[in-house]
């Protein structure tokens, strides 16, 4: 590639680091780690750039490159206790459990102030827990506000599984923050079924 | 009344985070809709929902980027570029 096509890719390009970086971060949990996500994606983009064929969907087709890299080492990376993802977790309810629980019987917000006892570092942790299916598609609708159209295209799924992988997603995300709650004594009276 | 008949309240949940998203349309967002106008429950489900939304997205605060990070990258494609030219 001759310096002037560099110049236009780093031209280009370089305007959506701030973006590709806050979701790398977010999907990796750790900035060296996000740093060289976004490093890679840069290398592959610059390799396919003379094969882009619609420049105006510039900043989609790098989300694309980063989003594959970031499942792919992901998949690669053992995680110490892996997230179970079964059928029932669809019909998870957070706001239920919290409702039975009653862990501040004087609120008057109970969701809220229930939500607000986390730490911000724990509702990372829980995020990051998800299985990359869930956390990718979660994390571009949270950080680019990405329409589901998008997203299919992007991660290359039928508009159906989108819809259910973020339905899914938040409610493994549910599940983890009730289980965190659980470790962190926030609820205080919940007793195990089999206990 | 009719549609809303039709959705049951788990039906709904299910729906809840696409219509947070703005992918409902046509008669599955007129469905829910009405639903909504006739359940309590539902409304209070899905205002929990869009709570914890925002809640999620407010603890995704954006980060300042490695000092050096652009300088990097630039030397990494010229480096890249200079290898395979």
């Amino acid at each position: 590639m001759d310096v002037e096509a560099r110049r236009r890719f780093e031209d280009l390009a370089l305007p959506h680091l701030k973006s590709l970086y806050q979701f790398a971060l977010r999907v990796t949990g750790t900035a060296g780690t996000a740093e060289d996500l976004v490093q890679e994606t840069f290398l592959k983009a610059i390799e396919q750039f003379p094969t882009l064929r619609d420049p105006a969907r510039f900043k989609a087709w790098l989300f694309r490159i980063l989003s594959r890299l970031a499942i792919d080492r992901r998949r690669g990376e053992a995680r110490q206790v892996p997230v179970q993802v079964t059928e029932d977790i669809d019909r998870f309810s957070l706001y239920d459990l919290i409702w039975e629980e009653d862990p501040l019987p004087y609120s008057d917000h109970l969701h809220e102030d229930f939500l607000a006892r986390f730490r911000d570092e724990e509702v990372r942790a829980a995020l990051l827990a998800l299985p990359e299916a869930y956390l990718v598609p979660l994390l571009l609708v949270y950080l680019e506000g990405m329409k589901y159209r998008e997203l299919a295209e992007i991660l290359d799924l039928p508009m159906g599984t989108v819809m259910s992988r973020l339905h899914r997603g938040r409610k493994i995300l549910e599940r983890q923050l009730w289980e965190c709650a659980k470790q962190r004594g926030l609820v205080k009276t919940w007793k195990k079924p089999s206990d | 009344m009719e549609k809303a008949e039709r959705l049951s309240c788990s039906d709904a949940v299910r729906q809840f985070f696409a219509y947070l998203d703005g992918a409902l349309a046509g008669d599955p967002l007129e469905a829910l809709e009405e639903h909504l106008e006739a359940c309590l429950d539902c409304c209070q489900k899905l205002d929990f929902s869009r709570t914890l939304d925002a809640y999620v997205k407010g603890r995704l605060k954006e980060e300042p980027l490695p000092e050096g990070i652009e300088e990097r990258i630039r030397r990494r494609i010229e480096d890249k570029e200079g290898t395979e030219r």
